[in-house]
């Protein structure tokens, strides 16, 4: 099983309570199974006793949890309870024990996949997620604002990268997905990936690797938060509409969780001079309404609204503050599911507003050196 | 050995069963009212090692029939009322922290959990109290009082783990106590709802001379005599400044009276904490990395700068008369930022280790005859145990033992096991009360300690066990726990 290869999560975690107050799930069932130390007493019983792995009881509560690695990140020792609930999901559908609901979100995952790269040239390329595609149209076309304003060209990149069948425990073909964006990518000859999902961002660095269909080792991986900041330190981008409105940043958990870079979009904010303020009461617990988990709407839409429903209580004004997320699903997720109507916006559509256009055919140092560097090594 | 799922299926086959946890959605609706698998699994196991070692053993620990998530004092009303009706047993659960085995559902029954009832409902900054339902995690509710610019000053390593209810229930206490006071020194007024189904409230101040004092007979009834469902605290404004200093002394006896005399001198500190020399060997060197022989102690004091520097200044002269190393500011902020770092694993005890904290207060006349006394009982009758301790939460007239045994290859078996452990707790807690020792400090009794509660108390037993069968007369509210009698 793969779980075994997470006994000492299991027995770091079986009897430990010190992350629960940060368990995403837990905060809104307020059940005990919805905690890391819950799941893992659940997978220890199941390694015990290999029958339980079809309990659909036990079942459920690993598919009901959000995957927003708070409780990794908190931990002292970073125990990888997020890596166990994965493995324990590989393990669940390996066997066959998945549920109805699971097995045909994969099912139409599959068939939908492949992927497209529209545009003939450019030094970029944008890779736009199935929730920007689909559902936040508004965040690629403010990217492409952006990028227009700073004077680069893109190529854009749609469909699956696979992240939701992999967080769903179907590892391979997840990686037939990913082999398709991969070479996708590497024939398009560019070297610099963006993505306005924090999801996708995690797939090509880390799932892709672990996979074994790793992009080639030029290839810059950036979120566009960080791609945005790049412009703005190189003169590219100036914040040009002093608004004076103040947003409440809401991490993603991939961004900080998963990959340490959950303070590069409050460095951008603080560049083009936003008023920013804090959300909530604190800084571990995550407010992504459930973004760990990639397709939470429609694996545990009921527990969804119970997230953006905490969200809402936390925020000071729900019905005018304005929430700033670097997530596309993060924004449609609120948006959709949260009782109290919400002011959601996008980090691109944010920033789309608030820059003016300079010298637009300047490139950016790391971009020029880049193209210089792959030239050479054509020729 | 048994199969894990067939046995957690059994109670499900019965009418009764279909009739009560009807009964059970129709006041709390069918989404606040459980009995699957995982989540039995969760309310089977608390933070006692006994339940912890069956688990790892392969067995299945006693779990309950139902979980319910009551969201107001009503709800709760309505669930004590029918298992009144029905005769079942109620476990009221927090977050299950606890380490005395008190939230355990010994005779199934129903676990009701409070965690819903998590409302933070007034911040009153003119008389700097909040008022919080008692489901709320303790971390979120410092959270929401930090946020408000103030704090409750209660920072005990579980208070991530647990609920403001379960400090209540055990009378907890937090690493500032010293000068902050224990949960039982914080708690303003309760809303309660008894056993019977009515939901009163205590006085709203604590000092008042119109009787005995209601808010403290419930605080520390771990269940039995109903469940607290609202509590006023007491809130602090954040100091200006907060500064430690440590100290090693030669041996735990200097450092104990460096302690003793820093209270005595009637300073004002938030932290004294003295480690004997095993402790100090043992786990300040893994958690801080300091490797010295000795007795390590940290004192810490906060408020205005310039009383905090004065009472530091005071505190330091203290230990240095003592002939003590000075490790600075420094390693005593160490110690600070590193307070909960010992509860997390690897730094603290794990199974297949036994262990269990010998939780025990006395005068500082006592105190240190009671370190003795456990420690000889536990290393002559006990070779394979290792025996640690320090001594935190400090008063004017003495100071609490957190006293520990280790063994780090207990049987096998889990008979053999638990005997062993049971032993242990039951002759170094004997040993304890024969020097004056009180069990416990923080930790509360529950199944653990409750054989030993008549011992405890004498004659005085029968108060408490008159005042548990007038409120209780069905005996529903956690049976079997605290010395009271089971069903």
């Amino acid at each position: 099983m793969n779980m075994l290869k997470y006994k000492d999560v299991i027995n770091a975690c079986r009897f430990c309570f010190m992350c629960r107050h940060l368990d995403t799930v837990g905060n809104v069932t307020f059940k005990e199974a919805d905690t890391p130390r819950g799941r893992a007493l659940i997978l220890d019983k199941i390694c015990m006793y290999r029958k339980n792995l079809k309990n659909p009881d036990f079942v459920d509560t690993i598919y009901k949890c959000a995957l927003s690695a708070a409780c990794r990140h908190h931990c002292v020792s970073h125990y990888d309870e997020t890596g166990l609930v994965l493995a324990a999901r590989r393990d669940i559908t390996a066997a066959g024990f998945e549920p109805e609901k699971v097995r045909q979100l994969a099912t139409e995952l599959k068939a939908n996949a492949g992927v497209e790269l529209a545009g003939g040239s450019g030094e970029i390329i944008y890779y736009v997620d199935s929730y920007s595609a689909a559902k936040q149209p508004e965040i690629a076309e403010a990217f492409r604002l952006v990028l227009a304003a700073a004077g680069v060209s893109c190529r854009i990149l749609t469909g699956d990268s696979g992240k939701a069948l992999l967080t769903l425990g179907y590892r391979d073909p997840a990686k037939a997905v990913a082999v398709k964006l991969r070479d996708a990518v590497a024939e398009s000859g560019c070297n610099i990936l963006v993505t306005s999902c924090p999801a996708s961002l995690d797939a090509f660095k880390n799932d892709y690797p672990e996979l074994g269909v790793a992009f080639d080792a030029d290839i810059r991986i950036l979120h566009t938060a960080e791609f945005m900041l790049e412009l703005l330190e190189h003169g590219k981008l100036k914040a040009g509409h002093n608004k004076k409105d103040k947003v409440c940043y809401l991490a993603s958990d991939f961004l900080k969780n998963y990959n340490q870079l959950g303070e590069i979009p409050l460095k951008l904010l603080q560049k083009i001079g936003a008023q920013t303020a804090e959300f909530g009461t604190n800084r571990e617990e995550s407010y992504a309404a459930g973004e760990g988990a990639v397709v939470y709407d429609r694996l545990q839409p009921k527990i969804l609204k119970l997230l953006c429903n905490r969200i809402a209580s936390l925020a000071d004004s729900p019905a005018t503050d304005i929430l700033l997320t670097v997530s596309p699903y993060t924004k449609y997720a609120l948006a959709t599911f949260s009782e109290k109507k919400l002011n959601v916006i996008s980090l691109e559509e944010f920033v789309a507003e608030r820059i003016t256009t300079l010298a637009p055919r300047l490139k950016t140092t790391a971009i020029r050196a880049r193209q210089r560097k792959r030239r050479a090594r054509n020729a | 050995m048994a199969n894990y799922e067939e046995i957690m299926m059994i109670s499900k086959d019965n009418y009764m069963y279909a009739m009560i946890r009807s009964e059970l959605a129709w006041v709390l609706g069918e989404e606040n009212v459980s009995s699957d698998d995982s989540e039995r699994l969760g309310h089977s196991i608390d933070y006692y090692w006994i339940p912890e070692m069956w688990h790892d053993r392969g067995k299945t620990p006693p779990a309950p029939d139902f979980i319910v998530h009551p969201g107001s004092a009503g709800e709760v009303a309505g669930v004590l009322q029918i298992a009144n009706k029905h005769k079942i047993p109620v476990i009221p659960w927090g977050g299950g922290s606890g380490s005395q085995g008190g939230a355990l559902p010994i005779y199934g029954g129903i676990a009701l959990d409070t965690k819903r009832m998590n409302h933070v409902l007034n911040i009153d900054v003119k008389s700097l109290t909040v008022t919080a339902e008692t489901g709320i995690n303790t971390q979120h509710l410092e959270w929401a009082v930090q946020k408000a610019g103030y704090s409750t000053m209660h920072f005990p390593a579980s208070i991530a783990c647990a609920t403001l209810g379960g400090f209540l229930a055990h009378r907890g206490t937090g690493v500032l106590s010293t000068k902050y006071g224990k949960i039982e020194d914080m708690t303003m007024a309760l809303e309660v709802v008894t056993p019977t189904g009515e939901i009163i409230n205590t006085l709203p101040v604590p000092r008042h001379a119109s009787g005995p004092d209601l808010t403290q007979m419930f605080l520390g009834s771990e269940g039995t005599l109903g469940v607290m469902t609202k509590a006023t605290l007491k809130i602090h404004p954040v100091p200006e400044a907060r500064k430690f200093h440590a100290f090693l002394f030669k041996d735990m006896h200097a450092a104990l009276a460096a302690g003793a005399k820093i209270m005595t001198s009637r300073l004002r500190p938030c932290v004294i904490r003295v480690y004997d020399e095993a402790e100090t060997a043992k786990l300040i060197k893994r958690v801080l990395g300091i490797d010295k022989k000795g007795a390590y102690l940290v004192c810490g004091f906060d408020g205005p700068l310039k009383m905090v520097e004065l009472e530091i200044q005071l505190a330091c002269a203290i230990c240095r008369r003592e002939n003590s190393e000075d490790l600075g500011a420094e390693m005593g902020q160490s110690w600070w930022d590193n307070r909960y770092k010992f509860f997390y694993p690897p730094y603290t005890f794990q199974l297949p280790q036994a262990f269990g904290t010998l939780d025990t207060v006395a005068t500082f006349a006592n105190i240190e005859n009671v370190y003795w006394a456990m420690k000889k009982t536990v290393a002559g009758n006990f070779p394979q145990a290792t025996f640690i301790g320090h001594f935190s939460h400090w008063y004017e007239w003495g100071c609490m033992l957190y006293a520990r045994f280790i063994i780090d290859a207990p049987p096998e078996d889990p008979l053999a096991a638990a005997a062993l452990y049971n032993k242990i707790w039951d002759m170094a807690i004997r040993a304890a009360i024969k020097e004056g020792g009180v069990i416990n400090e923080h930790h509360g009794v529950g199944l653990k300690l409750g054989r030993m509660m008549k011992d405890l108390y004498g004659p005085a037993f029968k108060v408490l066990a008159g005042i548990k069968a007038s409120l209780d007369p069905n005996n529903i509210m956690n049976p079997g726990k605290m010395g009271f009698e089971g069903i």
